[in-house]
């Protein structure tokens, strides 16, 4: 099949499983089991297919139901959306292996998985494809409000009390964004008349009705992306989640707002936005480095200092706006390789350590960072996978993270803005300090540490090392990912 | 004071984006495309004579069918945190004059329901007016003390739920397999499609819109107790 026919199946095989979850929910282990190991390997397939097709034939587009836009809507596939295809369809069939893991250990144990775990699941890939996919602001506003829905209910599933309350406070930041984002999308249409994005780049201009749907639109998503001082609903909802929640929430749902963002500002209105405005929001991201990783590193509970460097990791990607705005046409193409590059590596990196640190809290029966003591010699897989993922997140070399940092450095050294690689700098010895504090803990001796470790599937270290060592190869081979993702990107253009 | 605060500055927020939108609508550019000509012109093609339904259903269908999963994720989550059935208790108000008017309301509500449905494809109406008036219908029956079936965990009850959703993929699906575009329907049938479409949703819609009120949580028996106390 070419990628033009293939892209609507992006979304057509998660909904179709959405739905067969629902109806199925009561049915037995085994055969959800099956029927969601069909459907990750399905998903897989396809993502490949579909890279490998826009890989070939460059941008596919599909005008849906026979109308091409403004009357229709298209989905669109250029490199940067193929390869966010296969991440989610990589990350996701991990954490939902993970998923089926726990619940199936869960169950020997007694305990009961909860219910509509699995619809919620594959709405959210849903979402998250729709998004890389769209080609009209209004569909990605449809998009959103699915994404949030359904990591809302995700993270409510956890049950307790903590969750149900975290999660009421992420639906609230989640609304108040869709609806910045909506009165955004309505002026845009009431200014230009169409919602399509090519359609838009080719007519937007700098006025008065442009900049304020532009700034209502960036501040939503801002919200949506946990931008610090705006990320206070992300630490409680991915740290109180349940594990493979977790990972996705903070690899892939946080990015999907992001993505919009990067359209907007670099493919849609490249002319409206303004040097002082990305100046702005890379000052912010500054602070979210720098203040979520101290949070980190001041966290007692382990899930939560994860969560804290979500925060942290997040920053980087708004660094990348002062470094392409209003710069030479070299700082802005290392900026947005550095900034594309982090958003794979920190994916899979964070949902990597994301799962380890689930797996050892299952271990240890408690998910404070002192209790890890001991855990070291009985946990070792866990634990490697939790440092290897560190190693990207830190940016040590050679991994993933490394390689985005670097090129976000050179993008700083190449635009005569050298403050920003004190940032880079304090954020890395940052995250070297809380990824090296669970590290001290794990190494402790406790004295009586001889019954106290639950035993843990196998399973769950594979998942977590696989993805971890995905985040470091990416280190040694990114230049091919790289070059098909900024591949037609308007940004690029001064170049290629 | 804190709350005052930060009740000021969100009154601060509020005035300075009204202030900003009022002055960006007085000097709006006229757009350069007009979608409402183009939807005038491709209406013949579309098998509704209404550019509402048209749009909702045939130009934008896709945007239509990631709502419909919007409403039944909401629906799952209300599901999946709904109470255990011996938290429940029945909620309802007792008085004659409701039940006698309710009871009476209830068969016109539904026709009404499948007028609008029915309407749709030539006025305003349609999928989701036909659906709320369904389930407003089934909220009233519930607050007058009639049984209403519970949308509980039954396969029956998710299999409403559901049914728009799994019309709706079948006929996605259907014209990818045929060859065409995602919900390109095809000429001779769009009408007779997108009326399908539509009333299996009218039915999902008014169970997901119904599932929603019946499973939230109810007051707890504290709550009432001292709600009863006040009342004395």
């Amino acid at each position: 099949m070419s990628a033009q026919s293939l892209l609507p199946w992006m979304l057509m095989v998660p909904l179709s499983w959405a739905t067969l979850m629902v109806l199925l929910a009561q049915q037995r282990d085994a055969i959800t089991r099956v029927v969601n190991v069909v459907g990750a390997l399905v998903l897989v397939g396809l993502s490949v297919a579909l890279y490998a097709g826009v890989a070939q034939e460059g941008l596919a587009v599909h005008a849906l139901g026979g109308w091409s836009a403004p009357l229709g809507i298209a989905l669109r596939a250029d490199g940067l959306a193929a390869t966010l295809v296969v991440l989610t369809a990589v990350v996701s069939s991990a954490c939902g292996l993970y998923a089926m893991t726990s619940e199936r250990a869960a169950r020997t144990n007694g305990k009961s998985a909860p219910r509509y775990f699995w619809p919620l699941f594959w709405l959210l890939i849903t979402a998250l494809n729709g998004i890389w996919l769209a080609g009209d602001l209004f569909n990605l506003y449809v998009g959103l409000e699915l994404l949030g829905l359904s990591a809302v209910g995700l993270v409510a599933l956890g049950g307790s009390e903590a969750s149900l309350s975290s999660a009421l406070r992420y639906l609230m930041a989640a609304l108040l964004g869709s609806l910045a984002y909506l009165l955004g999308v309505a002026l845009m249409y009431a200014a230009y008349g169409t919602l399509a994005l090519p359609e838009l780049a080719e007519l937007i201009t700098r006025e008065p009705m442009t900049q304020l749907a532009i700034a209502l639109m960036t501040v939503g998503l801002c919200l949506k992306t946990a931008l610090f001082p705006l990320h206070g609903w992300l630490p409680p909802a991915h740290g109180v989640a349940l594990t493979p929640v977790s990972a996705m929430l903070s690899a892939l749902v946080v990015k999907g707002s992001f993505y919009i963002l990067f359209r907007l500002w670099f493919e849609v209105a490249p002319d409206v936005v303004t040097p002082l405005a990305a100046q702005g929001l890379g000052i912010l991201g500054a602070g979210a480095v720098l203040w979520g990783g101290w949070q980190a590193l001041r966290e007692s509970s382990l899930k939560m200092l994860v969560a804290h460097s979500t925060v942290a990791q997040l920053g980087y990607l708004f660094i990348f706006f002062p470094l392409a705005v209003g710069t030479g046409a070299t700082a802005a193409a290392l900026a947005t390789q550095g900034m594309l590059l982090h958003v794979v590596a920190h994916a899979l990196a964070k949902s990597a350590m994301f799962l380890a640190s689930g797996t050892l809290i299952a271990s240890v029966g408690r998910g404070g960072v002192a209790d890890l003591a001991g855990v070291g010699r009985h946990m070792p897989m866990s634990l490697f996978a939790f440092g290897l993922a560190g190693v990207s997140l830190m940016g040590l070399p050679p991994s993933g993270g490394f390689n985005a940092k670097w090129l976000l450095l050179q993008s700083a050294l190449a635009s005569g803005q050298w403050f920003w690689l004190l940032v880079l700098l304090g954020g890395g010895l940052l995250t070297a300090g809380y990824v090296f504090r669970v590290f001290r803990e794990s190494f402790l001796e406790s004295p009586d540490d001889a019954g106290q470790f639950t035993k843990t599937p196998r399973a769950y270290d594979l998942f977590a090392l696989t993805l971890a060592a995905m985040s470091v190869a990416l280190g040694l081979a990114s230049r091919a990912p790289l070059r098909f993702m900024t591949n037609g990107l308007a940004v690029m253009a001064g170049v290629q | 004071m804190k709350r005052r605060y930060r009740h000021l500055s969100a009154g601060a927020v509020s005035v300075a984006l009204g202030a900003a939108l009022w002055h960006v609508v007085r000097v709006r550019p006229t757009p350069s495309v007009s979608v409402a000509s183009l939807v005038a012109d491709a209406l013949p093609a579309s098998g509704v004579s209404h550019n509402v339904t048209a749009v909702l259903l045939n130009f934008r269908s896709y945007d239509t069918l990631l709502e419909v999963a919007v409403l039944l994720a909401a629906a799952v989550v209300a599901l999946a945190l709904r109470d255990e059935p011996s938290a429940r208790s029945p909620a309802h108000v007792m008085y004659v004059a409701l039940d006698a008017f309710v009871w009476r309301l209830a068969p016109l509500l539904v026709l009404v329901a499948a007028y609008l449905l029915w309407a749709g494809s030539t006025r305003p109406g349609g999928a989701f007016q036909a659906g709320s008036v369904l389930a407003g219908a089934a909220v009233l029956l519930r607050l007058s003390g009639l049984k209403v079936t519970a949308v509980d965990h039954r396969l029956a009850s998710r299999g409403a739920m559901t049914f728009g959703l799994v019309m709706f993929l079948c006929v996605a699906i259907g014209t990818l397999l045929a060859g065409q575009a995602l919900l390109e329907y095809p000429a001779k049938w769009a009408g007779a499609l997108i009326l399908l479409i539509e009333a299996a949703l009218t039915i999902s819609i008014g169970v997901v819109l119904y599932s929603l009120f019946d499973n939230a949580p109810q007051a707890r028996v504290s709550d009432r107790e001292s709600e009863r106390q006040r009342e004395r």
